[in-house]
């Protein structure tokens, strides 16, 4: 059996990836797609802790976590589709308007 | 080695390697491509850790239809034309990553849960099988959150459609 330090770190490496994700790339698709690295890397996490206290709540929460997520897919793409056929552009570095 | 280490090591390796196509394919669909490959490999984790309802929603809804999502609005939207990355927030973002790491792993190695135990023991576990277990967690204890999730889904649906809308301007009097 593996241990669950094991699955914590895989979690953390993937949550730590995914934010550099966001933080270097330039296209907002990317970026979303970033934010579905770190939301796996919860789930992960919630799994692992899980088989070492013998409880299923964290599943319960990885369930809403995929609901949320699903949500957060449906609203960001759509709001990314709204912005492009705004703007023709989907570079983070043109999306200034509240800038002061 | 036993089958579990294997699958462990196999899985995780791959899950790491792909999780990192995603964050630097310059082609925006190849990332996809490797977030489909980090998701089956996350639901394959699922499954050795005996998470098996888990594992097999990770498939259906993740790595199936948020990832159609994304292949849908990738093929209408066009090319991005700018860096993959950008070099200052790259020199950046490698210590504050590091950082961010070591203090995730402090406090999830030495956290103050580490005495706590969960509802169930194992045996319960393993008599009643996992997707028993979470179904009856879901729907006794967090059955209001189920309410509220669906909720949720209804309004992001509504809230996209309405987004994502085209205006169409339709006058009646110019005909």
């Amino acid at each position: 059996m593996v241990p669950y330090e094991y699955y914590v770190a895989l979690s953390g490496l993937l949550m730590v990836l995914g934010l550099i994700g966001i933080i270097i790339r330039k296209n907002i698709i990317a970026m979303l797609l970033s934010t579905e690295l770190m939301l796996n890397a919860v789930n992960i996490a919630f799994v692992a802790f899980d088989t070492k206290l013998a409880d299923v709540s964290g599943q319960v929460f990885v369930f809403f976590i995929l609901t949320i997520a699903a949500a957060e897919a449906a609203v960001g793409l759509g709001l990314i589709m709204a912005i492009y056929r705004l703007r023709k552009d989907v570079d983070v570095n043109t999306l200034t308007e509240l800038k002061l | 080695m036993e089958l579990n280490n294997v699958a462990f090591w196999v899985f995780s390796t791959l899950a790491v390697l792909s999780a990192i196509g995603v964050v630097f394919f310059r082609n925006i669909v190849y990332a996809v491509l490797s977030l489909i490959s980090t998701l089956i490999m996350v639901s394959g984790l699922f499954f050795t850790m005996g998470a098996e309802l888990i594992g097999a929603l990770q498939i259906i809804i993740y790595a199936v239809a948020i990832v159609v999502f994304y292949v849908l609005v990738i093929s209408t939207v066009p090319e991005f034309k700018g860096p993959t990355v950008d070099a200052g927030y790259m020199l950046m973002s490698i210590p504050v990553g590091f950082l961010i790491f070591i203090e995730l792993a402090y406090v999830s190695i030495y956290g103050a849960w580490k005495s706590n135990t969960g509802m169930f023991t194992p045996e319960i576990v393993d008599k009643m099988g996992n997707v028993k277990a979470v179904a009856s967690m879901l729907f006794t204890k967090y059955l209001f959150p189920f309410e509220v999730a669906s909720v949720i889904l209804l309004v992001a649906m509504i809230g996209a459609i309405i987004i994502g809308r085209k205006e169409h301007v339709i006058d009646e009097e110019a005909k």
